[in-house]
């Protein structure tokens, strides 16, 4: 008797599985042969798309009025680790607005998932591809466009022209999270450069430079100095990662070269292409200066945590690096020789002999925006906690604590900034950040992780003097074709 | 009282089945998924696009793939020399009569396979490190500061550098595994050959070999296997760089999966990697019984 109830179970099983499998393959091939299918399958997307519009306006709503109804938890993916808010202005701030979003809203239990950036991003990946995002998470501008083309992430564009805030926003930082007119977040944490040259200032007054050479020439000549007098050599450099030398110098070299339109049409993917004469140039002298003895001779092996310690050292009178290590730098001289501290100085990449764009250009901008899973809308009270706590970390509150705090800038804009309080060396990098350099674009914000995997990987060998810059940038132009460009609409 | 303490045989059967169940998908499901996805190109995320064989004809061309490949086999024919090889002369010098303090030899040699590779290949990358590595310190400290380099920035012998660590590791395990076996032979069989005149090399030869011949295809096996799908050492010392002159095969489908997201493509990767090591564990084994036998020993 028990041998027949289970093999009537199992039977049923597998009859119900075959025709589950039966019923989604028959549905896809009706919507690709039969025209009729196929306009009911539109009619029903276009009854989704109205429901999910409907959902997310009623959520923007509620939002914006502060009245949330929603009781139960919400999933938060993030990296702003407790080890990494120390010193860092950006993940400080964010994880106290998540703590007073909490506090705010006892109800809502926010589940947190903290990871270290490297493990976050491969963890954010890993979730995407089984489709299984948390609720609200940190976007790469980068994966922008493939996800939002798979669905995984919600249409904000109603969500952020509807915030309280949108007046106040900087509208440049949405650029990385656009796809077509379209936004898909909210650009979260401070608006930090990747590329500034911190020196010395003492050290190159005694190679008699008042400030940072503008030309690489005269930082040349500066290196039979500075080696003729202790030092190892004039700029720390680490690349071990792969990921520094384009996302801390080559983007701005390239800039130097090849202007903004160029990378504009790149990512709009209207003519531009990586083989073009000028960005060969960017990759050549990129090249060339790497193997021209002015780095440390391991620039390929270490890391920038390695590079900026021969800075701290006081082997090398100049550090090229992004606004991370600029706040370690500056947070470890502060406690340890407050001399060479109030020493620091700032200053954009020298400008190339041939290079014929902007000179004082250096990439800036908001890496990673929050975004919502597009399953969220399903649940219009859920929705609005999501949006809710999306304006909030990114809104002004979030803004003023950094400024305040931190001498840094959010994606709200703060009205008069004041700076008294802050130590010069503060004020410098925060002038140098947003008031006296011309921003460009961040290279690995856009396009497609597997360009700029081929890049970074192809460009680390010929910063060591193999293959040529011709070879390189077909490479980097054919994974373009293939892993952009082809998906384009 | 023994019939009183043995289970049911359905519950033996049911205990056996866990392991089993934990194998199947462990092994076999994330085996045959990573086949089935082979077939698409998918970005990760629900929408995939059934593209045949193109990932397949994508992975025969593919330049970083085959290098990799080949950079696999250097580190398997070196770790066969280094770990196996090395191993089993320690294990001759360890059991010889003239040997001191056996134990401490055997518990400090197996030390290193018991340290995560991350930490193995992070105290590596110190030992190579360029400005504070002690192998630097050494060259400049003994007068040869000329001939100081960044070891791990060297293209054409950087494969050899990562592999030296992964033989360091490993000579303890294989040198356990060799002790069991050599322990297991007649002792009067050596000390027979020891009256007969044979050396200490012949005896190695043409006693030794052959008697453990079934525990070496064993560390063969292991080795082969082990270093076809080494990934921790080098991702912690190089990521594979300079550029690719440190890539090996599983690290290249980490990346293709991972940071180029290219799920499709990584998992054909996948399967091409568990080809690869099918054929050369299995090539490798046959070239073994094949010398073996050439020396007439079965």
């Amino acid at each position: 008797m028990k041998k027949k109830v289970l093999s009537c179970v199992l039977a049923s099983s597998m009859v119900a599985g075959i025709l589950a499998g039966c019923g989604s393959s028959s549905s896809d091939t009706a919507a690709t042969q039969a025209p009729a299918a196929a306009a009911t399958e539109a009619a029903a997307e276009a009854a989704t798309e109205a429901a999910t519009e409907a959902a997310t306006e009623a959520a923007t709503e509620a939002a914006a009025d502060g009245e949330l109804a929603y009781k139960g938890t919400l999933n938060l993916m993030h990296y702003s680790t407790s080890e990494e808010s120390e010193g860092n202005g950006g993940s400080d701030g964010f994880r106290t607005m998540i703590q007073n979003w909490q506090d705010a809203h006892p109800d809502i239990d926010l589940e947190q998932n903290v990871l270290a950036n490297d493990e976050y991003k491969t963890q954010i990946a890993t979730m995407a591809a089984a489709d299984d995002l948390p609720d609200v998470f940190l976007l790469q501008g980068m994966n922008t466009k493939s996800w939002a083309a798979q669905g995984l992430i919600l249409d904000m564009t109603d969500i952020i022209k509807d915030s309280p805030y949108y007046a106040d926003y900087n509208q440049d930082y949405f650029t990385p999270f656009k796809d077509g007119d379209k936004l898909y977040g909210l650009p979260v944490l401070t608006g930090g450069t990747c590329t500034v040259v911190i020196y010395d200032k003492a050290a190159w007054k005694d190679a008699g430079f008042d400030k940072f050479p503008s030309t690489w020439e005269d930082v040349k000549k500066a290196d039979e100095y500075f080696k003729a007098n202790g030092y190892d050599g004039t700029i720390a450099f680490g690349n071990g990662g792969q990921w520094q030398a384009n996302s801390d110098f080559l983007s701005t070299i390239g800039d130097r070269y090849t202007g903004k339109d160029w990378f504009q049409s790149i990512i709009d993917g209207s003519g531009a292409a990586f083989t073009d004469d000028e960005f060969v140039k960017a990759l050549q002298f990129t090249a060339d200066i790497f193997q021209s003895g002015i780095f440390n001779p391991d620039y390929n092996d270490v890391t920038n945590e390695d590079a900026r310690e021969y800075f701290i050292a006081g082997e090398y009178p100049a550090f090229i690096g992004g606004n991370w290590d600029e706040s370690y730098i500056a947070a470890t001289l502060k406690e340890d020789d407050e001399e060479a501290y109030n020493n620091l100085g700032f200053a954009v990449l020298p400008q190339p002999a041939d290079a014929t764009q902007d000179p004082d250009s250096q990439n800036i901008g908001l890496g990673y925006a929050m975004a919502i899973n597009s399953k969220v809308a399903d649940d219009p009270d859920k929705l609005a906690a999501a949006v809710d706590f999306c304006y909030y970390v990114t809104g002004p509150d979030f803004a003023n604590y950094v400024a305040t705090n931190y001498a840094l800038g959010g994606l709200t804009k703060v009205a008069d900034v004041d700076l008294s309080s802050f130590s010069q060396v503060d004020q410098d990098f925060y002038d140098y950040s947003y008031v006296s350099t011309t921003p460009c674009e961040i290279y690995d914000s856009y396009v497609d992780p597997a360009v700029w995997s081929v890049c970074n990987t192809e460009l680390q060998s010929l910063m060591n003097g193999d293959g040529d810059a011709k070879t390189v940038a077909a490479d980097i132009q054919k994974a373009y074709e293939e892993n952009y460009l082809s998906k384009l609409k | 009282m023994l019939k009183a303490i043995k289970p049911k045989m359905s519950t033996v059967v049911a205990l056996l089945f866990i392991p089993v169940v934990w194998y199947v998908f462990s092994v076999f499901v994330p085996l045959i998924t990573a086949l089935f996805y082979s077939f698409y190109e998918w970005k990760g995320g629900p929408s995939k696009t059934f593209t045949g064989f193109a990932n397949y004809s994508k992975l025969i061309h593919d330049a970083t793939f085959w290098q990799s490949v080949g950079h696999n086999l250097f580190i398997v024919v070196v770790c066969i020399i280094g770990q196996v090889g090395i191993a089993f002369i320690l294990v001759l010098m360890v059991q010889s009569r003239l040997a001191k303090c056996k134990g401490i030899h055997r518990t400090f040699g197996f030390f290193p396979s018991t340290i995560s590779a991350v930490y193995i290949g992070l105290i590596w990358t110190m030992i190579f490190d360029y400005k504070r590595g002690i192998l630097n310190y050494i060259l400049r400290a003994t007068g040869h500061g000329d001939t100081v380099k960044v070891w791990l920035n060297e293209p054409s012998k950087v494969l050899a550098f990562v592999s030296i660590p992964l033989v360091w590791q490993f000579i303890g395990y294989y040198m356990v595994i060799l002790f069991a076996a050599i322990a297991a032979v007649d002792k009067e069989i050596f000390e027979v050959a020891e009256l007969d005149g044979a050396s200490a090399f012949q005896r190695a030869v043409h006693i030794v070999l052959p008697l453990i011949k079934p525990m070496i295809l064993v560390c063969l096996t292991l080795c082969v296997s082990g270093n076809m799908k080494v990934f921790d050492h080098i991702y912690t010392m190089t990521e594979g760089g300079p550029g690719t002159a440190s890539m090996v095969m599983a690290l290249y489908g980490y990346k293709v999966s991972f940071e180029q997201s290219n799920m499709g493509y990584g998992s054909a990767i996948s399967v091409g990697i568990f080809i690869i090591s099918l054929v050369v564990i299995q090539g490798s084994r046959a070239l073994v019984n094949y010398l073996m036998k050439d020396k007439g020993v079965e």
